[in-house]
């Protein structure tokens, strides 16, 4: 029996607990605040060999930018990248969870998962939520079939396309695209092209900021991870410094708590010797 | 007005060489009236880790029990300290799991790894979108005043001492432009070796 | 001007953004000779943004039966996905090709069911051997109804008059598919959300025959 002290372990999935309160607190004047939204430029495109993705590595909070380097495109699989713009726990954790089941897919068929599927259940978790999941993802990979890119949206609509892109930037990137992109470029063709949309997005949308990165994912060979390809927006160089000298700070009172260092010592295990005389007799 | 700024306060870690550090104001109220100015939003999650949890008071003190829950079950089930790595990912699924009923609080993560060594900082936001910066991090009502400071402020390779500097001056300042944080500060600097804990003076008005 | 650039900017997702991703859209089925001619624009919208100007709304269900989607893009897709699922397994009980009728009963069903939370009007089309060529209307609010001749979308209330005075029964197929192109040319030029080529689709006994006409090869009409 649950008790206090022994609560029952709670059902997996969302939990609506706080839902009534914080409703209460929203009638009383205090809305939910904002979550952290990616005002995002993303994109992605097939070239001659497989697959290019790119974002830019801005994340805000309202005006304020919480985030002046992370990370948009998200891992999924070995042979393929998933870009996210929206709401950034949402594109974080649900490619988390997509990324889990496709490995445990592939252990369990022990093969390569192709990319529709990926599509297919990023699809199904977004339409389940009706929208509320706000991940506006482009989708890239290779399978035996050849390159894909995918589109898909927060209400669970999918569109296959030869580029997409997607976010907030996405009107800048899609301009670059319709202007520049050629069936069968070549490698370095195609990231010059998915740095220029990125880039676009990055001077023209106010949501989109910071570095370029790109993952390339041909059809043969490793996926390559180009993070930070190009620092659009560098810093121009402290000339000075703010410093404060030491003692600058009024302090009241100190504690200083000594940690003792655990020196971490491993012994490997010897492997057990086995006699053969022993298994002779 | 936010319900993350009803009870007011702020919370800043910033990465130094080889140390980091976390502080935060002392100030607890509601609304405009002070009610406590001993209530410090950071809490110590293991010998090198310490979590910060601004925002609503009544969530702050209950993510941080289930946080200390999910730990204790975690040490005892491991045999071994948590790194902050994946104690950040432990508190972003615990905030994920209410998408859609969320905890008020931003959370701020400072640590020591306990193997490596390396510092390690970390924010999130009320649903748990995790941002791991090379730098610092800040969360509270004052955040903005907070990004203001620490970009001018913050260098790389600072040592713990002008760390301690750095980081007071950061959040002193901050919270003066800030009506609902202030109020007294204390400030942890985390060491390989040990803890130092320093309450800061501070206006009280 | 500077107030509204920075409210433009405190929340980067604009409306095109958040608003649902939807098929303003142009389809068509009609009826001929032998078969069924299916046809639909290529424009899917997000508010005022084109997101995808060649889509495919026309959806493989079985081997002889098609829908053409309009409305919620994330609405449709779901619905024709369960469909094909019900009509798979129908098709390996049975042992032979499911019916158009039974299709659009299952369309029918789930936009019926559902028709407070689905934005979805579909023209279900295809070919067995009892009925030939059939077409199966299921609008809004999930009722279902048997045309000879079909249109639906945004696009199709422009071209009522027209599909009225040029549809005849028993056409051959290929005064079907002018008509069918001709149709849609004329709602897509009429029509802002529904725009981009027009898609063909020829179902017979034979099976599904594709077809795409660009937009550089649409049939002129009087334009000013």
């Amino acid at each position: 029996m649950a008790t206090v002290l022994a609560p029952e372990i709670p059902a997996p999935g969302f939990s609506f607990e706080n839902c009534q309160r914080n409703a209460f607190l929203a009638q009383k004047g205090f809305p939910a605040p904002r979550a952290t939204k990616t005002g995002t430029t993303i994109v992605g495109i097939i070239y001659a060999d497989g697959v290019i993705l790119g974002a830019d590595t801005r994340a805000t909070e309202g005006p304020v930018v919480s985030d002046k380097n992370c990370e948009k495109i998200h891992y999924l699989a070995a042979n393929m990248y998933c870009c996210g713009a929206g709401t950034a726990a949402d594109t974080e954790m649900t490619t988390q969870s997509v990324a889990s089941q496709l490995e445990l897919q592939r252990l369990h068929l022990g093969r390569a998962i192709p990319v529709a599927t990926a599509s297919t259940i990023l699809q199904r978790t977004l339409f389940r939520y009706q929208g509320h999941i706000g991940a506006a993802l482009v989708l890239g990979g290779v399978d035996r079939t050849g390159p894909h890119i995918y589109c898909i949206y927060p209400h669970g609509s999918v569109d296959k396309l030869p580029y997409a892109t997607m976010g907030s930037g996405s009107l800048a990137a899609m301009a670059v695209f319709e202007a520049g992109w050629k069936a069968n470029m070549s490698e370095e063709e195609g990231k010059k092209l998915v740095r220029d949309a990125i880039a676009a997005g990055i001077f023209n949308d106010l949501g989109s900021g910071s570095n370029v990165d790109i993952c390339v994912i041909p059809t043969t060979g490793p996926a390559k991870y180009l993070r930070t390809y190009e620092e659009a927006n560098v810093k121009g160089k402290k000339q000075g410094n703010y410093r404060y000298p030491i003692g600058t700070t009024a302090v009241l009172r100190q504690r200083v708590i000594p940690l003792e260092v655990e020196s971490v010592t491993v012994t490997p295990t010897q492997p057990m010797e086995v006699e053969p005389s022993s298994s002779r007799r | 007005m936010s319900i993350l700024a009803y009870n007011g306060g702020a919370v800043v870690a910033m990465k130094g060489k080889d140390c980091v550090a976390i502080a935060t104001d002392k100030r607890f109220g509601i609304q405009a009236q002070t009610v406590s100015t001993n209530f410090p939003k950071v809490y110590q999650m293991s010998p090198t880790l310490y979590v910060g949890l601004p925002g609503l008071a009544t969530d702050t003190q209950t993510v941080f029990q289930r946080l200390k829950f999910r730990m204790n079950l975690y040490e005892l089930k491991e045999n071994r300290t948590m790194t902050p790595k994946t104690f950040s990912a432990m508190l972003s699924n615990l905030l994920y799991e209410r998408r859609f009923g969320p905890y008020f609080v931003e959370p701020v993560i400072a640590g020591l790894d306990p193997i490596t060594e390396k510092p390690y900082v970390c924010n999130m936001d009320l649903i748990g979108c995790p941002n791991e910066p090379e730098d610092f991090v800040v969360s509270g009502t004052c955040s903005e005043q907070l990004y203001g400071m620490c970009e001018a402020l913050w260098e790389p390779n600072l040592g713990p001492d002008d760390l301690f500097e750095t980081i007071s001056q950061a959040l002193v300042n901050a919270a003066d432009r800030d009506a609902i944080s202030g109020w007294g500060a204390v400030v942890y600097i985390i060491e390989k070796d040990k803890i130092t804990e320093k309450h800061v003076k501070t206006r009280m008005d | 001007m500077a107030a509204s650039v920075v409210n433009a900017y405190s929340d980067p997702s604009t409306s095109w953004m958040n608003a649902p991703h939807s098929t303003g859209t142009s389809i068509m089925a009609c009826e001929f000779d032998g078969g069924v001619v299916i046809g639909a624009d290529s424009r899917t919208t997000t508010g005022v943004y084109i997101a995808n100007r060649v889509t495919d709304k026309l959806t493989r269900i079985t081997e002889h039966i098609y829908c053409c989607r309009s409305g919620s893009a994330a609405d449709t897709q779901a619905i024709a996905d369960i469909v094909t699922y019900h009509l798979n397994f129908h098709k390996m009980e049975l042992g032979e090709a499911p019916l158009v009728e039974s299709a659009a009963a299952i369309f029918r069903e789930l936009c019926y069911n559902y028709r407070d939370s689905l934005m979805a009007g579909i023209l279900v089309a295809g070919w067995d051997k009892h009925k030939g060529g059939q077409i199966y209307s299921v609008p809004i609010g999930g009722m279902v109804q048997r045309q000879q001749v079909s249109i639906g979308g945004s696009g199709s209330s422009y071209v009522y008059g027209y599909v009225d005075a040029n549809f005849k029964p028993k056409m051959s197929k290929a005064e079907a598919m002018k008509f069918v192109t001709n149709t849609l040319t004329l709602a897509m030029l009429r029509d802002g959300s529904s725009g981009g080529v027009v898609r063909l689709g020829v179902i017979t006994e034979a099976g599904v025959e594709r077809s795409v006409i660009l937009g550089d090869q649409l049939p002129k009409f009087y334009e000013d």
